[in-house]
């Protein structure tokens, strides 16, 4: 099969020409920084729309495309007045960014404006069709986004998900993203001296102080997941088909998976998590290996059944 | 890639200029890359052209060209190929640029591919942009479907090592993943586009229609306890002040000062229980009392399990 990258610069060549066929005079400039070139590619790609034409492909026949001075010149190419229409993959892509910044609550009413256009050209009831649920509850991705572009220190009290605990810190925001179907802050966090990755919906009040900070240099990627430390509580559970959704929720080890259950490796910081995960599951899991887990388990429960007496 | 690229380039105008559909030996006579090829190597390439072509975005049609049908020859409308024209303002498309920058799938940036056929990135003020989003995996698959959508054909695919034959309604991403709503005999079914495999489109446009009022945010429901079967029951439950902001935004409720004291209305009784206790000692059921004693049986079989 022809290569995705072979496909993509037959697609670049095909909306780069009726560009430059609308309009009178064209910098160089522009076509590099609006269709993703380099000079070196785009000189390739005149070229190879200089050679192509109309059968004889004789000099009348053949496209025209060079560089004048700072200039894109293309003639001779009627046919191509228009780009192709999107493809599916194309739309649909172009549409779940679109919904996504949406979602995030920090969309400009033209980029919704832009979504109902592009919805209505594509497919009219895309609305209905098509929905992306990365969705901002506590509205706080927007404040975070304009922190982290102004390199202001935030002050936030964060529900930590590994420890179920509330604490208060001063963090530096790198970047604010979303992955997993949430949104995250990455950043510097003060009370660790470390770099940390928060979920938005998770921090209950936050506020942006004066103080600027010194962005590094390269921004780490983001990414999510716990990563296992020293002193960890570990425990190992069965999971029956239904409690397989832990596999996806929370980030675990996979020991073994089969039809009927998997086994997997829970670690966290403290009992708590775990003990309220086998309560929650009830007779969905097992917990094959983990004695202050069980202790804890018990304990809640306990509490529990006394509460509800 | 050269040589692709150039024969693709002199088909696509040969096929846009040709005011009657061509044959296969038209295209082998007459556009330039394709002469001098074996029998078997010139239908290799042609193949693999038309499949880029597709690829494209080109509608590459194949029509009779006699009233018997004994010839084909292939077409491409100009005007069916042609993208049309959205409308947009120049602060749209810088806004649509951004967020066609901020946002992954399928590991590429999702909407850029989109931007290019329509006129290119618009820069707008510049400046860092610390905003981005990853929509996983699965752009492939999604594309196929998204298109099976649009023009309303049925799908095979294999499923937990079982066929299916599916009328598809639509795709939602939530959670980290993408889902299809689709229709099969029995009714309404969600998949998860990451598990399914072997995917087919169906030839036939049209072949189903999709139920008036249809909407996808309904199908996929925001919360798990009001996905069910259950007959539905208010049920009254309180938060400890420790996490009732936490519980407030889940529910979407005003968040309180103090504990959260609200009502609930639950759909599947399995899935509230378990979303109450994921609370651990900071939630309780008030009422009604079938509720707590699912809680209370629910903590019994947890106690049991452990031992």
């Amino acid at each position: 099969m022809t290569s995705r990258r072979t496909v993509s610069r037959i697609s670049r060549i095909l909306a780069l020409i009726p560009y430059v066929l609308d309009r009178s005079t064209v910098d160089v400039e522009e076509v590099i920084d609006r269709f993703g070139y380099t000079r070196e590619q785009l000189t390739r790609d005149l070229n190879t729309i200089f050679v192509c034409g109309l059968p004889g492909y004789g000099p009348g026949d053949l496209m025209e495309a060079y560089m004048d001075e700072d200039e894109v010149v293309i003639d001779a190419a009627d046919f191509f007045g228009k780009a192709p229409r999107l493809t599916p993959a194309e739309a649909l892509g172009l549409l779940a960014a679109g919904m996504t910044v949406i979602g995030s609550g920090e969309a400009s009413p033209e980029l919704e404006s832009a979504v109902r256009k592009l919805t209505k050209a594509v497919m009219p009831d895309a609305d209905t069709t098509l929905t992306v649920d990365v969705i901002d509850e506590s509205q706080n991705v927007g404040v975070l986004r304009d922190a982290a572009a102004n390199a202001k220190v935030v002050h936030i009290t964060y529900r930590s998900v590994a420890k179920e605990e509330t604490t208060e810190r001063d963090i530096e925001p790198w970047s604010v993203f979303a992955a997993l179907g949430r949104w995250y802050v990455l950043g510097h966090c003060r009370l660790v001296d470390d770099q940390r990755t928060f979920r938005i919906d998770r921090i209950k009040e936050l506020e942006v102080e004066d103080e600027v900070f010194e962005r590094p240099k390269r921004v780490p990627e983001p990414g999510v997941g716990y990563v296992a430390q020293e002193g960890d509580i570990v425990c190992t559970i069965d999971l029956k088909p239904a409690a397989r959704w832990v596999l996806e929720y929370y980030p675990v080890e996979v020991l073994a998976e089969k039809e009927t259950s998997s086994r997997i490796r829970f670690s966290s910081p403290d009992t708590e998590v775990p003990a309220r995960l086998l309560l929650r599951l009830g007779t969905d899991a097992k917990l094959v290996d983990g004695d202050e887990v069980r202790e804890r388990v018990r304990e809640m429960g306990e509490s529990l059944l006394a509460t509800y007496r | 890639m050269q040589n692709v690229v150039e024969r693709v380039l002199n088909l696509l105008i040969y096929l846009l200029e040709s005011p009657t559909p061509v044959t296969s030996n038209d295209v082998r006579n007459t556009v330039h890359g394709y002469a001098d090829q074996s029998d078997e190597a010139f239908h290799r390439m042609f193949e693999r052209d038309k499949q880029v072509l597709r690829r494209l975005g080109v509608p590459l049609k194949l029509e009779a060209l006699d009233p018997w049908e004994i010839d084909e020859g292939y077409t491409v409308d100009p005007e069916e190929y042609a993208i049309g024209d959205p409308g947009f303002t120049k602060e749209e498309r810088v806004a649509l640029s951004v967020a066609a920058r901020m946002v992954r799938l399928g590991g590429a940036e999702a909407g850029v591919g989109a931007i290019i056929k329509l006129g290119g990135l618009e820069h707008g003020a510049g400046g860092i942009e610390p905003l981005a989003a990853d929509l996983g995996e699965g752009a492939d698959a999604l594309g196929e479907l998204f298109g099976a959508i649009a023009d309303r054909r049925k799908i095979d695919f294999s499923y937990r090592e079982q066929t299916r034959t599916v009328a598809p309604y639509g795709i939602a991403h939530r959670r980290g993943h993408w889902y299809l709503v689709g229709n099969i005999a029995e009714g309404e079914r969600m998949y998860r586009v990451d598990r399914i495999s072997n995917l087919t489109v169906g030839e036939m446009a049209n072949s189903f229609s999709k139920p008036k009022g249809f909407d996808i945010k309904a199908a996929v429901n925001a919360q798990p306890w009001e996905a069910g079967a259950d007959p539905v029951i208010k049920a009254s439950v309180r938060f400890d002040e420790d996490v009732a902001w936490w519980a407030a935004r889940s529910l979407g409720v005003a968040e309180p000062h103090g504990e959260l004291a609200t009502e609930v209305e639950v759909a599947n009784r399995d899935a509230f229980v378990g979303w109450v206790l994921s609370f651990g000692t900071s939630a309780e059921v008030l009422a009604p009392d079938e509720m707590r004693e699912a809680v209370v049986a629910r903590v019994r079989d947890a106690l049991e399990q452990a031992g």
